[in-house]
């Protein structure tokens, strides 16, 4: 996605992934934003935004996306971060059954709750656990990561979650933000299946120009880098 | 005894809890008018059980020895005008005029919220334990007043080590003594000295516990002489051994350090710690590393939690040892990510210690269990201190300081962005504007500056210092700093436009904390204040109009909103997450069946809480002189639980089922008259062993309600409910077993529920017990009358060819004749049922299968061995019917119908009569053979499911008691029109009977009075039948058993309760529980840890300049107010 010079119409799709505690949601969105992955990632707290821009044949989606956190308390919160969403990425792990149930849960929170005609992908992730991690590796951009785990921790099988997809006419992926499997192929489908119809142009001017000063494609956590601090005060 | 397990592990768990959870909130009707004693508690960061006792106000004299720097006053000495407070174990003096006498106004008594000038709620003084105080003496002074001398203990771990004298000569062991002046009547100081002397005898024995407690306290380190640092020093946390963080250069640490050893030196350190203005300004400058933790833990009060239960981490981790929970699962995913870029967290040490702290808070506290965040805080306070002091600092938090924030519903987080919101509104209009405008969520950036109190926010060693703050003032500070952070970035806010932006634009800024402020400023101290210092002074100077009280008035405002909100989306969530058996009910139906079951739920622990309240209150007023002091104190105000609080309660034991069926069912109600307003103290609920509150309860203990019944019935119902064998139940529970009775309004599928019901070993057999106790059941249903669809005619009930006659079809003009009918339809289906049951023992089965067509009327023998068991009543529904209906058009005609009673012993004055009539209405022999097997307790017998079906299908009423009134009789969304207990309707009240007709237990032995006096006698005793009969065969078989084995076996329902008692065992054992826990020393495993740390630490090896300078800065800023000039005049002073 680097041409982004193309004058292809832009807009802007709001964006939110939803699902269990730890089964992935934040490792996704870096995968997808920056590529990269992170062994352990802070649990969110709330939710984190992030842009980042996804290009088609057609025209260029900027994706304003809200990872929020997945323990089942914060769910209450969940109302605030997907409000005028159009689009959602339902996160479960592939070798826990109950992140599966859980994903139900939200598929249906979203069919009632959320705005009408959201785009919903179901995302079964950590593939790189399971052997069909094997095979994805031969394929798509995640070439060249080494396996280390030979046993097949898959719990949750391509058909059930599939069928359940059809069944609710969601977009169906597995994917493996480790090593990067299907990552980007899922926000394409998404940014493919929003109707053009739902599209607006980017927010005002004001938006862009500040966004471009933060500098767009940037991971924006709301977490803050404390590394980078210096120390030294003494007021 | 369904509920005593449950209830004893609540109480349990209710005694862990170190704070009153409602304590620091603003929530209940307790804050909107908060006991004195929550306001003291408060104030003084004390545990839950500090009471106000006594107070009287005085001054405070430290004398000049003590002083950290001399003033004008330097040769008296350093003096404090304010109030002295005297609780069960605590002497506290406070500048901030705060009064919690019961004479004194709110604002008075709350008068710590409001601006506290950077001295926090405590403000200037010293909160002693009683146990740190070692002597008190009354000087001698002029005119008469009291003046008192109070040498305390500290140093007193340093004294242990060494004798006494020898250290008495040392130049920097001074022993602590300070002189109070009480200002206040002769009386009232006398009696203030009496309460003191009082509260010192008894803490005596406290003195130990104190020394073990201050041993865990850097300051004893700290302040040890030189020579004998060689000693383990206590764990100050992560950073000891894993680096803290920042610096130590940059924070001048070192220059910090001395500063605060000086100030300890003289003030007292710990337990005997004296505030006084340097130790806040010490504070606001930032703490240094190794007493950052003693200092938390004393500003905020958790060392009062420790020092009063010093063993509960080490118990509590001990006591739940390999123990599993959700909240456990759930810290486990956690602990890797927190934060993971600080080195004490990549190593097994530091996150064995997160495991551990993290793991004993979800024990002792469930209803909070484990929140993410919760992981970051403790990562954070655990490279400062000890396990066991995070331990309890974090149980200070989330009960204290920032309430339901990590609650599961979390309110204290949303009601907090409201309260947010709203001082945003106020104090910068214009932002907010824009917010509105540009659709941006506030709360969606400043919700984890709350949640993770801005540790995950900003850089940690800024975070840090925001922390040293907010321990010492409150919730507040987190507000002050948010407001500042908008405040600050104002103008580039004012250039975002949507969510993304908003959020770039703050993250730069954090980014960029440690830059200068002023960096194009000529004047180089202008230059050197750097941008979190900027942040402070315009958090704490601009925002100073930001009090605790600002805060409290906005929660209250904002709570209902905020609670509504959550359990709206908690109602949704919850009635979507029923399984697909729940489909069946309307969504109505749902949503009332949820607001029902938490109703009752919620409504029963407000009782409960008066209860115990009213509880306390004796238990206090019969003890000590407390009450003579604070007469009717105890004000608490009692609000119900709300599901938005969390669920304090989700489970529904068997009282509470019963509360909830009454509310839905008529005959779910009690027949009993309202009781007695005092019961006797050893009531209890005849089986269930269900524990009754009522005992202590002045009200009603079912609340405003109708008293439940607690019938069989009711029982087995919740059993069956009662899936998992939890002896309690869920809402999915309650819907499932609702769904299955109301759900498919499907005849077959509601009889064989009932079937299945009294199926108890469910081998598709209902026995003998079992058939009496289903009709003892459908009289209990039908006792208050029918409801439902009933057809007025009857129709042919057809089945198997063995009733083929049609019935009158007449109908009965008014309800109570149906029900009258009813009646008669159950006598008729327990002489069916052991007409067609099946014998047990298949040798007789020929026999008893061998069904004579009932209505060839034969005489029955004259046998008295048949004639007393022999069922007399009326054996054809039909001939019945018309029975009923002539015993109905005219009284004439009762003796008919009375014939449909038992021919037993005690013959009613009916009974010549009813011989006749039993003449006339012949049972076959066969039949009476057949009863007479029934009957015999030696033949043990049974009916099937589809003998059960046919039963019922055969008698229309019964039929359509299946098909429509059951079901109907549950009114869910409705509920019932009039619940009132003292206008309970029965059938027979409603026909104006004198006596409402008792029939359970059925134990008993309902009179006959009412037989032959007209329609009342018919009904009477036709209801009296029905459980005669009951009583009767059960007295039979009991008798018979009772011949047959030596060893008399109580009957069905003495076993019931031996079952129960069996349970009971268990529950009783747990609760002893955890009474010998093993007390060891937290930091055993700790210290070796602290082996070759920086044994300098405190040291002073800088010049004393620099250290001033440190100061300096702060004191030059002082004066300075003018030299700054931003646009915003955020610079004013730093400290005043």
């Amino acid at each position: 996605m680097a041409d982004s010079n193309a004058p292809k119409p832009s807009s802007s799709v709001k964006l939110v992934l939803l699902g269990e505690a730890a089964v992935g949601k934040s490792s996704l969105v870096l995968r997808f934003v920056n590529n990269d992955f992170q062994e352990n990632k802070e649990p969110t707290i709330g939710a984190a935004f992030l842009t980042q821009k996804c290009n088609l044949p057609s025209r260029t989606i900027k994706f304003e996306i809200w990872d929020t956190a997945g323990q089942e308390r914060f769910a209450s919160l969940a109302p605030m971060y997907y409000r005028n969403a159009q689009a959602a990425l339902v996160v479960y792990d592939l070798t826990k059954p109950t992140s599966l149930v859980k994903a139900r849960h939200w598929v249906a929170e979203l069919q009632r709750q959320a705005s009408p005609g959201i785009v919903i992908a179901l995302v079964g992730n950590k593939l790189d656990l399971t052997n069909d991690g094997e095979s994805g590796r031969g394929d798509g951009d995640s070439e060249g990561v080494e396996g280390e785990d030979p046993g097949d921790a898959r719990k949750v099988s391509t058909e059930e979650a599939k069928s359940y997809a059809e069944e609710e006419s969601l977009l169906f992926f597995e994917t493996s933000a480790k090593t990067g499997y299907n990552v980007t192929d899922v926000f394409t489908a998404i940014a493919n299946a929003i109707p053009e119809t739902s599209l607006k142009s980017t927010r005002g001017p004001g938006a862009s120009n500040v966004a471009s000063r933060a500098g767009d494609e940037q991971r924006v956590n709301l977490n803050g880098p404390r590394e980078a601090a210096k120390e030294g005060c003494a007021c | 005894m369904f509920n005593i397990s449950s209830f004893v592990q609540k109480a349990q768990s209710a005694a862990q809890q170190l704070i009153d959870p409602m304590q620091g909130l603003n929530l209940t009707n307790s804050d909107r008018n908060p006991s004195k004693a929550s306001l003291f508690q408060s104030q003084f960061r004390l545990p839950s059980s500090q009471t106000p006792l006594f107070e009287i106000p005085a001054e405070l004299t430290i004398p000049p020895s003590n002083v950290t720097h001399g003033g004008k006053d330097h040769d008296r000495g350093w003096h404090y005008a304010g109030r002295l407070h005297l609780s069960e174990s605590y002497l506290c003096f406070s500048t901030t005029p705060s009064s919690f006498a019961h004479t004194a106004s709110t604002s008075t008594s709350s008068a710590f919220a409001g601006q506290t000038h950077g001295a926090g709620p405590s403000g200037n003084g010293f909160t002693f334990p009683l146990c740190a105080i070692r002597r008190v003496e009354r000087l001698n002074s002029q005119n008469f007043q009291f003046s008192l001398a109070i040498t305390t203990w500290n140093g007193i771990a340093q004294e242990q080590a060494k004798d006494k004298t020898a250290l008495k000569d040392r130049k920097d062991f001074r022993e602590q003594r300070i002189t109070i002046q009480l200002a206040g009547s002769r009386q009232a100081c006398e009696r203030f000295c009496d309460g003191l002397k009082k509260g010192l005898r008894g803490a005596v024995g406290s003195v130990g516990r104190l020394k073990r407690v201050i041993a865990e306290c850097y300051s004893e380190y700290l302040l040890r002489p030189e020579e004998k640092k060689n000693a383990a020093s206590p764990d100050a946390g992560l950073g000891v051994v894993f680096k803290y963080p920042g610096d130590p250069k940059k924070l001048r640490d070192r220059a910090k350090m001395r500063l605060w050893a000086e100030y300890l030196r003289d003030n007292g350190r710990n337990a005997t710690l004296i505030r006084q203005p340097t130790f806040h300004k010490l504070i606001r400058v930032g703490l240094p590393n190794r007493l950052r933790g003693e200092m938390w833990e004393l500003t905020s009060g958790s060392f009062y939690l420790r020092l009063e239960t010093p063993t509960l981490y080490t118990d509590t981790l001990d006591k739940f040892m390999g123990q599993e929970s959700l909240a456990i699962d759930e810290i486990e995913k956690d602990l890797n990510r927190s934060l993971p870029e600080y080195p004490g967290f990549q190593s097994e040490e530091g996150i064995n210690r997160l495991r551990r702290v993290l793991t004993a808070y979800s024990w002792i506290n469930p209803d909070v269990g484990y929140c993410q965040a919760m992981n970051i805080v403790v990562a954070a306070l655990l490279i400062y201190m000890s396990e066991a002091q995070a331990f309890f600092l974090l149980s200070a938090l989330c009960d204290r300081l920032v309430p339901g924030y990590y609650s599961s519903t979390m309110y204290g987080t949303l009601l907090d962005q409201k309260v947010f919101e709203s001082l945003v509104e106020k104090t910068m209009p214009i932002l907010w504007e824009h917010l509105v405008k540009s659709d941006v969520q506030l709360s969606v950036v400043s919700l984890p500056w709350f949640l993770s109190l801005y540790i995950n926010s900003m850089p940690l060693v800024f975070a840090f210092r925001v922390l040293d703050v907010f321990f010492v003032e409150g919730p507040k500070v987190l507000f002050q700093v948010g407001l500042a952070i908008l405040r600050i970035n104002g103008e580039e806010l004012l250039d975002a436009a949507d969510d993304g932006a908003f959020i770039s634009v703050l993250k730069s800024y954090f980014s960029r904390l440690d830059e200068s402020a002023h960096p194009k400023s000529e004047n180089p101290k202008l230059r050197a204040i750097n941008r979190f210092q900027e942040l402070m002074v315009v958090a704490f100077k601009e925002f100073s109009a930001i009090t605790h009280s600002t805060i409290q008035d906005l929660r209250l405002k904002n709570k209902d909103a905020v609670l509504n909100n959550i359990e709206n989306f908690a109602k949704r969530t919850a009635i979507r997450n029923l399984g697909p058996e729940s489909k069946v009910l309307s969504p109505e139906e749902l949503g009332a069946l949820y607001d029902r079951f938490y109703g009752v739920l919620y409504e029963r622990q407000q009782r409960d809480h008066i209860v115990q309240e009213e509880q306390r209150r004796r238990a206090k007023a019969s003890k000590t002189r407390a009450s003579e002091a604070f007469p009717g104190h105890h004000d608490h105000g009692v609000e119900k639980g709300r599901v938005g609080l969390g669920p304090s309660t989700s489970l529904m034991d068997y009282d509470a089922f019963r509360e909830f069926l009454a509310s839905v069912s008529k005959w779910a109600i009690s027949d009993a008259p309202p009781p007695s307003p005092r019961r006797d103290p050893s009531d209890r609920s005849p089986y269930f062993g269900s524990f009754r509150r009522s005992d202590i309860n002045p009200l009603s203990p079912w609340g405003n309600g109708p008293e439940p019944a607690d019938h069989e019935f009711m029982q087995r119902l919740f059993r069956k409910w009662d899936v998992t064998n939890s002896s309690s139940l869920t809402l999915q529970n309650v819907v499932t077993g609702l769904a299955k009775i109301k759900g498919g309004r499907d005849i077959m599928g509601t009889i064989t529920y009932f079937f299945e019901l009294y199926d108890d070993d469910e081998d598709g057999k209902v026995d003998r017990e079992g058939i009496l106790r289903v009709s003892e059941a459908l009289l209990f249903l039908s006792r208050r009358g029918l409801e439902g669809t009933l057809s007025n005619s009857n129709s042919t009930a057809m089945l198997n060819g063995m009733t083929e006659s049609d019935s009158a079809s007449l109908s009965p003009p008014i309800g109570g004749s149906v029900n009258e009918r009813f009646l008669g339809s159950v006598s008729a289906f327990i002489r069916r049922c052991f007409e067609y049951a099946d014998p047990d023992n298949l040798g007789n089965q020929d026999e008893a299968v061998q069904v004579t067509n009932p209505d060839t009327p034969i005489i029955p023998k004259g046998d008295p061995s048949i004639d007393n068991s022999t069922f007399a009543i009326g054996d054809d529904e039909d001939e019945e019917d018309e029975e009923d209906i002539l015993a109905l058009d005219s009284p004439l005609s009762q003796p008919n119908t009375a014939a449909k009673q038992l021919d037993l012993e005690p013959i009613p004055p009916a009974i010549g009569k009813q011989a006749e009539i039993t003449g006339q209405r012949a049972v076959s022999k066969a039949q009476s053979e057949k009863a007479n097997i029934a009957l015999d307790p030696s033949n043990p017998l049974h009916i099937t499911l589809p003998t059960f079906r046919m039963v019922v299908l055969a008698d229309e009423l019964l039929e359509q008691f299946f098909e429509s009134s059951f079901p109907t009789s549950l009114h869910i969304t409705d509920g019932l029109p009039n619940t009132t207990s003292s206008s309970s309707l029965t059938t027979f009240s409603s026909l104006n009977f004198s006596r409402p007709a008792t029939l359970s237990p059925p134990g008993a032995q309902p009179g006959l009075a009412g037989a032959g006096r007209g329609l009342r006698g018919v009904l009477d005793n036709i209801v009296t039948d029905a459980s005669r009969v009951a009583a009767e065969v059960r007295r039979r078989m009991e008798e018979a058993q009772r011949e047959l084995e030596k060893n008399a076996l109580p009957g069905q329902r003495d076993e019931d309760e031996e079952d129960e008692e069996d349970i009971q065992g268990p529950a009783k054992s747990t609760s002893a529980y955890g009474g010998d826990a093993e007390r060891r020393s937290v930091l055993s495993s700790d210290r070796d840890l602290l082996d070759g740390a920086d044994a300098g630490a405190g040291a002073t090896k800088e010049d004393d300049g620099s250290s001033q300078s440190l100061l300096g800065i702060n004191s030059d800023q002082e004066g300075r107010v003018d030299r700054v000039s931003s646009a915003t005049q955020r610079i004013v002073e730093f400290e005043s």
